[in-house]
């Protein structure tokens, strides 16, 4: 992880020193009259590489779509937030899952579990792009393919990802 | 008659905006300009081809806008001061800031008494060249993208120090010229005493007497609150005057208490715009006074402390970044960058010419402002090469120094 220092420049703003974990320094200065100025210090040098100056407006706006506010990096197979217990995952129902075919009802996902589906994006897979249906009711059907916004506390979470993956065994069992 | 001075101040504006603009393009302090143009269009103005350029008059209105801008500009400075940010800069700053202001401020001192022979004059010139212009510096540091180097907090962090220390100075010199010159020591010493006292009182209990005023300040109306606020500066002036303490201390002290409640940055919102507006008129009209057929010896005794002041801050500099831990490289930004004088020279001038220490003053603080002004930003471009060429330089003399050993 990152480390960051903070410092006060009197008269001028806060200062935001990020550094790296590939050795290269991030400094962050925010006016008090609201402009944003960023530096790029590579690693070991003593002078800025190059620096930006923002006005609010855009640096909010950069700032949103580094946080991956707009677009979530294909990378990560799930986008994990956490505040506090809850956490909300963004995870794709398996082709051979225990739960494919089942509907939200079935399961009882809610009353059960505390789960929560907030969305269904479908046809990730496909190369299309994505449909997403907001606050699904108990009548969806799990579909392989689909990617499924759900909240829930941890334990729960960690449960119903698994319900999405394997179930293999099971299934050939019954 | 109305008309006139409507049109006086139409005309002064004119050239304020003029003056301020051409400084914005030129990426300079608007402060050498407004003085400048005060100059070139007041009573005082040039002849060029038999005809005057002095077009704008040096009426009793444009002497209330100027003192209204005196007024806001310390009440600002004020507001801007918090004891919470002076204790968070730590025990390195402090060092560093004690030997860089100490040591100028004596520096002042030798060369003022050196010069005038006086030691009302020598305070008075130790004031203009001891204090450097946070302002000028604030936008040459963002101008120069030097705003994310470590050592910027350390230049900042003398600057709020000169800034406390400016409370002091003012505080003392107001005390000290009420008396005309004929100085009683033991006249003065309790008020000095009294206001260095309140100074204290206001950075350590702060806190306390803002939480007295806070509740008592409607905050809803903006309409209310700026015209409040406004009323106490006015009535706060008046009040010290008559316990013989300049009227702008008075307006220093209010900032001080007002910044440790919680309307301080709303205060500054306010007051931000007048005091822009109102200082300009400030600088301008101290132009007005100028004569500049007049300047005689003010030239070479400008000339001798510019001189001086880039000499002795490079060294104070220097000494005040090694006390504090920056290398010789940070070191060289420091002291070259701190060099600009600006507001607080030509405020402390103007102070001391209303209570009539010496006629030259004023014209040797415009030319010296004017000359740091467009010196300081070209040495603060290249403390770089500067110190490239002090490293060739010591490797010059180590290199010669083993040859001829």
């Amino acid at each position: 992880m990152s480390t960051i220092k903070e410092a006060e420049l009197p008269g001028l703003g806060k200062k935001f020193e990020v550094s790296l974990d590939n050795g290269d320094r991030v400094v962050i200065v925010i006016h008090d009259e609201g402009t944003r100025e960023v530096y790029h210090f590579p690693e070991g040098e003593d002078d800025a590489l190059s620096s930006v100056t923002m006005t609010d407006q855009e640096a909010r706006q950069v700032g949103s779509i580094i946080s991956g506010s707009f677009y979530q990096p294909r990378l990560l197979e799930k986008l994990e937030t956490a505040v506090a217990d809850l956490r909300i995952e963004w995870l794709e129902v398996k082709e051979n899952s225990r739960v494919a075919g089942k509907s939200i009802g079935d399961l009882g996902l809610r009353k059960n579990h505390g789960i929560i589906v907030i969305a269904v994006i479908e046809d990730k897979l496909r190369g299309r792009k994505g449909h997403a249906r907001i606050n699904p009711g108990p009548s969806y059907i799990f579909t392989p393919g689909h990617t499924i916004v759900a909240a829930g506390i941890k334990e729960k979470m960690d449960l119903f990802e698994d319900m999405l993956q394997k179930g293999h065994a099971e299934e050939d069992g019954s | 008659m109305s008309s006139d001075i409507i049109l006086n101040l139409g005309l002064a504006f004119a050239f304020i905006s003029l003056a301020i603009y051409i400084s914005n393009k030129l990426k300079f302090s608007s402060i050498p300009f407004l003085i400048l143009t005060g100059i070139l269009v007041g009573p005082h103005a040039p002849e060029i081809f038999g005809f005057s350029t002095a077009v704008v008059q040096r009426t009793e209105s444009i002497d209330l806008l100027s003192r209204l801008g005196v007024l806001l500009m310390l009440f600002y400075l004020g507001l801007e001061f918090s004891a919470g940010k002076l204790a968070a800069a730590g025990l390195s700053l402090f060092k560093g800031g004690t030997v860089y202001v100490g040591l100028n401020f004596l520096r002042g001192l030798a060369f003022g008494w050196i010069v005038f022979q006086g030691w009302a004059e020598a305070f008075v010139v130790a004031g203009i060249t001891g204090i450097s212009s946070s302002a000028i510096i604030t936008k040459l540091l963002v101008d120069l993208k030097r705003t994310a180097n470590p050592e910027t907090e350390f230049i900042l962090g003398i600057m709020v120090f000169e800034d406390v220390f400016l409370a002091v100075y003012l505080s003392v010199m107001s005390s000290l010229l009420s008396g005309g010159g004929d100085v009683e020591a033991l006249e003065i010493i309790p008020g000095i005493a009294l206001i260095i006292v309140f100074i204290l009182l206001v950075i350590v209990l702060g806190r306390r007497i803002g939480a007295l005023v806070e509740p008592r300040l409607p905050v809803k109306p903006a309409e209310t609150f700026v015209v409040i606020v406004f009323t106490m500066l006015l009535l706060t002036a008046v009040l010290v005057e008559t316990i013989h303490i300049a009227e702008a201390i008075g307006a220093l002290l209010l900032g001080l208490v007002l910044a440790e409640t919680v309307h301080s940055k709303r205060v500054i919102q306010f007051i931000t715009p007048m005091r822009d507006l109102f200082g300009a008129v400030f600088f301008f009209s101290f132009g007005l006074e100028i004569d500049y057929r007049l300047f005689g010896d003010a030239v070479y005794i400008a000339v001798g402390a510019v001189l001086m002041t880039v000499a002795g801050n490079v060294i104070t500099g220097l000494l005040a970044s090694w006390i504090a831990g920056y290398n010789s490289k940070r070191g060289f930004n420091v002291a070259f960058t701190i060099i600009a004088r600006g507001e607080f020279a030509i405020i402390t001038a103007s102070l001391a010419a209303s209570a009539g220490v010496n006629s030259t003053l004023p014209a040797f603080a415009a030319l010296y402002v004017l000359i740091l002004a467009f010196i300081s930003p070209v040495l603060a471009k290249n403390s770089r090469n500067i110190h490239q060429a002090y490293i060739k330089l010591i490797q010059l003399i180590t290199k010669t120094g083993v040859s001829e050993g």
